[in-house]
């Protein structure tokens, strides 16, 4: 065997040591080590992740740059890190075609910052270089066009389809692109079943790695709609820690079971606030209640972010905090959460045993 | 892993495939690996709508004798993740039969 190919099969042999931390698997055995070169001691090597938010990705790397450089005949290692999102639908056909995960961000009660959670954590995640769109279902507040800044509105495509407005690097629709702020929807249970058909079918999405959708309160028309017409990757719930909102959580939580769509974690929102004059913390809503509803529910808990005015001004200002302060205590919460939800939904992908694998030959 | 993924186990069962099984019934094959065969009608007079059975009583609203003999499927379509939706040859297709449901109706589970 030539001399470069033996070393090939040692780099990757090298490779085997790394493990993936989410999928507590090799990078070798779960395939995500592609183009493994060689050539006059230089090593280059790419490795494929399940996410671009991988929140370990460099640390990977380094890992992976140290076992290539500590083989004989190495003086130097290149190592690249991309990334393909896996899909949680194994058919191409549907209502979202395109589309490689569907990720609805529920609450039981109102008020508990869904749509913020939703804005950020979309943001968060088109910013990891993910393509990303969000679907504003909450048709009775939709607040989506204002924590994004948006006025304009979407145009007619071919096909009679819509075309998402483009913002953030995000495709958005929003119900608020079609009403006057001063109109309301009055509709009854097949006119909101509609317009998920239409959101879903009748919009442009094109390829997504994540489509967010934020869900309006409770276990109603909207959510039933939506997990019947497309399989769900997996659901995002938000609560405040106080009993009142976790009660009424985990009614969502019982719909989702119940609908057979999986849970991928539990957000807590407004879980402490820090006095911007004295620093002083005081959980006003209690806090840690989503961490133990989780752990109770055997459910994974994403994290926590704080209650706190520089989220406020910057949703009303249209620019969510992950953009518009990135360094900021409040920024860093979001991108775990969205590394966090980005890893599970891996974790579900990889595992193999989603319900899209259903093959219905009728 | 944690305890939400519905693997198949027998509180949230999922089937591999569904098909056609003779001229008229439905075959569904379970992730367990049980295998389960649906005479026609009997699936249809089974229909969870609440048109066939009342939504608050449970009480079996659909008399045997409004369902002809030769009554089939003439499509299927998954719904969602949870459930399925037959087209019968009568014209109905409201019942989503959902996977639990599915599985507690299997004919060769019954024990009667």
């Amino acid at each position: 065997m030539p001399e470069t190919d033996k070393l090939k099969i040692d780099i990757v042999d090298a490779l085997k040591s790394i493990k993936d931390p989410d999928l507590g698997r090799d990078i070798v055995s779960l395939g995500f080590v592609k183009d493994v070169k060689f050539c006059g001691g230089v090593a280059a090597v790419t490795i494929e992740l399940t996410t671009p938010a991988c929140p370990v990705k460099d640390q990977m790397r380094e890992e992976a740059r140290q076992a290539i450089l500590a083989l004989d005949g190495v003086d130097e290692a290149n190592v690249e890190m991309t990334a393909r999102v896996r899909s949680s639908s194994s058919e191409s056909t549907g209502l979202l075609p395109g589309v490689k995960n569907v990720i609805p961000v529920a609450s039981g009660k109102g008020g508990v910052g869904k749509s913020t959670v939703s804005a950020n954590l979309a943001v968060a995640l088109a910013q990891s270089g993910a393509q990303v769109g969000l679907m504003d279902a909450d048709v009775y507040g939709p607040s989506i066009p204002t924590l994004l800044g948006l006025s304009e509105k979407p145009v007619s495509g071919p096909n009679q389809q819509m075309i998402p407005v483009i913002q953030y690097d995000l495709k958005i629709i929003s119900m608020g692109f079609f009403l006057p702020e001063d109109k309301a929807v009055i509709w009854r249970g097949p006119m909101l079943d509609k317009m998920i058909t239409q959101f879903l079918g009748g919009v442009q999405w094109g390829e997504l790695d994540y489509l967010i959708i934020d869900l309006p309160p409770g276990t109603g028309d909207i959510q039933l709609s939506l997990c019947q017409k497309v399989p769900l990757t997996g659901a995002v719930i938000v609560s405040t820690p106080q009993d009142v909102a976790l009660n009424v959580a985990q009614k969502a939580i019982a719909m989702f079971n119940q609908l057979n769509t999986p849970i991928l974690g539990i957000v807590e929102n407004m879980s402490h606030y820090r006095c911007s004059h004295c620093g002083q913390r005081d959980d006003i809503f209690g806090t840690g209640g989503a961490r133990q509803v989780s752990e109770s529910r055997e459910l994974p808990f994403l994290g926590e972010i704080p209650l706190s005015t520089n989220i406020r001004v910057h949703s009303d200002q249209g620019k969510p905090v992950v953009l518009a302060e990135p360094e900021s205590e409040q920024a860093k919460a979001f991108l775990r959460i969205a590394e966090n939800t980005a890893a599970q939904i891996s974790i579900r992908n990889m595992a193999g045993d989603l319900e899209q694998d259903i093959k219905v030959s009728f | 892993m944690d305890g939400q993924t519905h693997s198949g186990d027998d509180s949230s069962p999922i089937p591999r495939e569904i098909t056609r099984a003779g001229e008229h019934d439905i075959r569904i094959l379970w992730k367990s690996g049980h295998e389960s065969i649906y005479p026609a009608r009997y699936l249809r007079l089974k229909c969870p709508c609440a048109v066939c059975v009342d939504e608050w009583t449970g009480r079996e609203v659909l008399r045997p004798q409004a369902v002809t003999e030769d009554v089939a499927p003439s499509s299927l379509e998954l719904v969602g993740r949870y459930g399925m939706r037959v087209r019968w040859t009568d014209g109905h297709s409201d019942g989503i039969y959902t996977f639990k449901l599915l599985r507690e109706l299997c004919p060769c589970c019954q024990t009667s």
